[in-house]
């Protein structure tokens, strides 16, 4: 940068201010360039001058900027303690949900437990005792007794399973989806001897998460699509992954019974049926079970399906590893 | 050798309903030719330094069936007086319980309790576990006395 008439009367200062306005410049880039050009083509200092408060007026608006962006600056760590002590107290509200839900179990498992222990006691004690009291009537009244202990038994057992879930630590490894989900099939066709149920396998994807806890949703929704092909000519159970599903979710599909689809939201509610238990045993926490597990790996899962022509459910998890 | 009649049991159960169904089991298995109810901890430190104090050794019962969760004293401080005591620690202990909780079964085996039932809630399968389990206890208790014996 170089002044244009090195004879003006203010030369000097001029130099002197030009290399001064050149170290502003270097130093605030930008916000200095047009005034280059005023100096370069007047010469007067009198421009100069004017073109200095300005500088001056920047530095200043600059400097109120800066300010301001303190101030916001402390405003959002301001919103962010108080963020915090948000989740803090929504933690502290999620632990006492948490013993409480230690203590609703403690109590499910031993309150409820023990009356039922004591009808099932007292009514096999009855037909042991005194058989020859009874008539058939009496004796048939005697064993509803012990089917509906029994359903009872297998009820709290399932809410006991449920609000396990939901307190039991999780212990996260890399999961291999397709050996699992094999050895899980195979071992429920195992207890199904005289069942014939076409298993389509197409690859999945392997998972960071609880393997135990994974396991227990392939038991849950595979066992469903066997219970639920049960009258199927050819049953046919499909598992795989869908990459183009919700950016990508696993799915179990069944050709069975499925279900009305106005009935969907009610699927994973905990002893919520849509069959009745005459045709479909179970304890009414399986798909609820399912939700709970797959919540927990910040996923979701959904079914949908037409009524006589099968269900697929699908589930997503943060955890999924792509290759 | 040891009569049948020596076989006395001891259950600590505070449900009422529990005990008596125990004490069928007991009567109609035969298991015992006495079976001593206590229905807490209390109760059952009293009848044992009793038995201990008065008669000796030879009236301890033979097996203990003890419920964890008890009023006053409950099953794990029971478990812990008895095992710690020279005279008692012998005496076969089955815990009875009514949780799954993984840690009450450790603590149970840690303070030495020689077999663990879960009450399960149909009543046939747990009178005859819990038949079973002082049949063994009897049995070896017996056995044990017998070898001693023979020394």
């Amino acid at each position: 940068m170089k002044v244009n008439s090195p004879h003006s009367p203010a030369d000097h200062e001029m130099t002197l201010l030009q290399e001064r306005l050149d170290l502003l410049s270097r130093e605030h880039r930008g916000t200095l360039r047009a005034l280059d050009s005023i100096i370069l083509e007047s010469g007067e200092l009198r421009r100069v001058n004017v073109a200095v408060m300005n500088i001056l007026e920047d530095l200043e608006e600059e400097k109120r900027r800066s300010l301001d962006a303190q101030s916001a600056l402390l405003n959002m760590l301001e919103d962010i303690e108080e963020e915090r002590s948000k989740v803090e107290r929504t933690r502290a509200v999620l632990e006492a949900v948490n013993r409480e839900l230690e203590a609703f179990s403690y109590t499910v498992s031993h309150d409820l437990r023990a009356p039922l222990r004591a009808i099932s006691g007292f009514s096999r004690a009855i037909v042991e005792d005194c058989s020859e009291a009874l008539d058939e009537e009496g004796r048939r009244y005697l064993e509803l007794i012990q089917d509906n202990v029994h359903r009872m038994g297998v009820l709290i057992d399932g809410l006991l399973a449920f609000s396990r879930i939901g307190r039991q630590g999780m212990n996260t490894s890399d999961i291999d989806m397709d050996a699992m989900v094999d050895e899980v099939f195979h071992e429920i066709m195992a207890q199904e001897p005289g069942r014939d149920v076409q298993f389509v396998h197409a690859p999945m994807p392997p998972l960071n998460g609880d393997a135990l806890m994974f396991r227990q949703v392939l038991v849950n929704l595979l066992s469903n699509a066997v219970k639920f092909t049960r009258g199927c000519e050819r049953a046919v159970i499909e598992v795989g992954y869908a990459a183009d599903v919700e950016g990508g979710a696993y799915y179990v599909r069944d050709n069975g019974t499925g279900f009305d689809m106005q009935y969907a939201d009610k699927l994973f509610g905990v002893f919520e049926r849509l069959h009745l238990a005459e045709e479909f045993e179970g304890n009414g926490v399986g798909l609820a079970l399912v939700e709970r597990i797959i919540a927990r790996h910040g996923g979701r899962v959904w079914a949908t399906s037409v009524l006589g022509e099968g269900s697929t459910f699908f589930f997503t998890t943060s955890g999924v590893k792509m290759a | 050798m040891i009569a049948a009649k020596d076989n006395e049991i001891m259950l600590v159960e505070d449900d009422p309903n529990d005990a008596e169904l125990i004490m069928r089991a007991f009567r109609k298995g035969k298991l015992a030719t006495k079976v001593v109810h206590l229905r807490d901890g209390v109760e059952a430190m009293d009848y044992m330094t009793n038995a201990r104090g008065g008669l000796g050794m030879a009236r301890l019962p033979k097996v203990i069936v003890l419920d964890l969760k008890l009023p006053r004293l409950n099953g794990l401080e029971v478990l812990q007086r008895l095992k710690s005591d020279a005279l008692t620690k012998d005496v076969p202990v089955v815990m009875l319980t009514s949780s799954q909780e993984e840690s009450d079964i450790a603590k149970a085996y840690a303070l030495g309790a020689n077999s663990y039932i879960t009450k399960p809630i149909e009543f046939d399968a747990f009178s005859k576990t819990v038949m079973d389990m002082g049949a063994y206890w009897l049995r070896l208790n017996r056995t044990k006395r017998r070898y001693e014996g023979d020394m």
